[in-house]
């Protein structure tokens, strides 16, 4: 990797750093609300987990990205020996990397809390993981509108699409009985409809990567 | 490597409500050019076009022997490039970034940066969010400087700077400039200053170069004669003359290759010559503009 690069990269964990400690101060929060086992706990703990992670997320494809080019700090960065493809590829590394910062401990504590504690039956794994997946698929997108289409009127939409699409995602997942049937079961069943659904998820976050990076890398004007 | 630091070659670019036309421009190594131009007539684009950050549509662009946009993290490594626009991160102090720009640049120059600090009155642990306008163009320009690159490319830096900041921004690139072999490309629409500092001057406007000379052939060449016309006597176009003004009696022709023989053309013609002024920078400048889109619209 180009080393301004890796300076660049450097430098938005830096400037983010106390907003990453917090969400993660936050997310530690709420998985212990959860770890306090009534219903209610849980409930909201879980709630908690999701608004933090879903805020962090869009908060900082905001402000690593568009605040950028709102706060005119894009023609500093741009004028270090960097090309616009090197900048966009130490925006998605730095953007995707802050963002895994916050979603891993999500992912980490759940599995946890199912293979650890045992406070929910193995058989809900797949349906947790695609859940799960849904708000690093939400935020892929986020960023890769923030970043590509530069303005507040695309960020406020993919913001908007992804955050009320989680519901109707959930809805339909607590309908399909390839879930249904074998979330309370012992054991993990990795039909193909899981498989499937966690596979197109992980597709699409890549998919989104790669058409941001090539369209970043074919545009003309920069600045 | 090239005798210049800046070569633009029939550079064009196209918008939906503005383009740049067949731009030739050419900096020589060490000298400083200034870029003039009213709001809106294309020198940011340019700026942009030569940094790379815009690719144009037509032409070469060449900086410091790298072709652009292709070689610009090559060319960047030697450009200190600051524009009116530029914001540094403004919840970081100016020590952040100079730490930053340390760990970028392997020929960055602290004993410089520092000197600059204290000449610029700025302080490095206060945030850029409590500098005002005039501190934070300083410490852009410092971050710039202390990298000792060998071409500076500035966009407006003086704008919106009170007299004072001007005179400080102004006498630190004057002083930056005795260094050998340094090049300066500085646009502006505030002639008094590209006046200040500059070697060349270039003239933009609508997208399009409309004079581009040294600065003193500038001054020499075009003149003001004020003229009184008698009833009867009728101003001949004369080589040399760019416009005529007339009121009534008297008249006012613009030089803009002045000859002393011109004075004598008019008088041999009836009219009496009153006076012969210089202009200024900025007379100059408007009375260019003027003519040039007066020949665009003909």
């Amino acid at each position: 990797m180009n080393p301004v690069t890796r300076e660049l990269i450097l430098k938005d964990l830096r400037l983010h750093k106390s907003h990453l400690l917090f969400t993660i101060a936050a997310e530690f929060l709420a998985l212990a609300g959860v770890m306090l086992k009534t219903e209610t706990a849980v409930v909201v703990g879980t709630s908690c987990f999701f608004i933090a992670l879903v805020f962090a997320g869009c908060l900082l494809a905001g402000s690593n990205i568009l605040n950028e080019r709102k706060k005119q700090t894009l023609p500093f960065v741009m004028s270090l020996p960097v090309s616009p493809v090197q900048y966009s590829l130490a925006k998605l590394i730095a953007t995707v990397g802050m963002f895994l910062a916050l979603w891993l401990p999500l992912v980490a504590g759940a599995l946890w809390m199912i293979e650890g504690k045992g406070m929910f039956p193995h058989g809900i794994i797949p349906a947790a993981l695609i859940i799960l997946t849904m708000p690093l698929l939400g935020f892929t997108i986020v960023m890769s509108a923030n970043l590509v289409g530069e303005t507040e009127g695309w960020n406020m939409a993919s913001v908007l699409i992804c955050n009320s699409s989680y519901g109707l995602a959930w809805y339909f997942i607590l309908k399909v009985p390839a879930f249904t049937n074998y979330w309370g079961g012992s054991v993990a069943v990795w039909n193909s409809t899981a498989v499937s659904v966690l596979g197109g998820e992980f597709a699409l976050i890549v998919l989104t990567l790669v058409l941001t990076f090539y369209v970043q890398s074919r545009k003309r004007d920069f600045i | 490597m090239s005798e210049y630091a800046i070569e633009l070659s029939g550079v064009g670019k196209t918008y939906p409500f503005f383009s740049l036309d067949n731009i030739d421009l050419k900096v020589p190594e060490g000298e400083i050019m200034g870029l003039i131009g009213p709001n809106g007539a294309g020198k940011s684009t340019t700026i942009r076009i030569l940094m790379g950050l815009v690719h144009q549509d037509r032409g070469e662009v060449r900086v410091l022997g790298h072709s652009m946009p292709q070689g610009q993290v090559a060319a960047k490594w030697d450009i200190g490039f600051a524009s009116e626009d530029m914001r540094p991160y403004e919840a970081m102090t100016l020590g952040w970034h100079m730490q930053f720009f340390r760990s970028v640049y392997a020929n960055w120059d602290e004993r410089y940066a520092q000197l600059l600090v204290k000449r610029f009155g700025l302080r490095t642990e206060q945030k850029i969010k409590g500098f005002s306008h005039g501190q934070r163009v300083k410490a852009t320009l410092l971050l710039m400087l202390a990298r000792r690159p060998k071409l500076l490319v500035l966009d407006e830096p003086t704008t919106g700077l009170d007299p004072v900041a001007r005179h400080e921004i102004l006498r630190e690139l004057t002083a930056v400039m005795t260094e050998e072999g340094r090049s300066v490309l500085f646009s502006s629409h505030n002639t008094q200053d590209v006046e200040q500092i500059s070697d060349t001057i270039t003239f933009i406007d609508r997208g399009r170069i409309i004079d581009s000379m040294d600065k003193e052939t500038y001054l020499d060449r075009w003149r003001r004669l004020r003229l009184e016309v008698p009833s009867g006597v009728t101003l001949p176009a004369l080589p040399g003359i760019i416009g005529v003004r007339q009121d009534g009696r008297l008249a006012i022709a613009t030089a803009n290759a002045f000859q002393p023989d011109l004075a004598n053309a008019y008088e041999s013609t009836g009219a009496r010559v009153h006076a012969i002024e210089t202009m200024t920078l900025e007379e100059i400048f408007v009375a260019n503009v003027e003519h040039s889109r007066e020949e665009v619209e003909a």
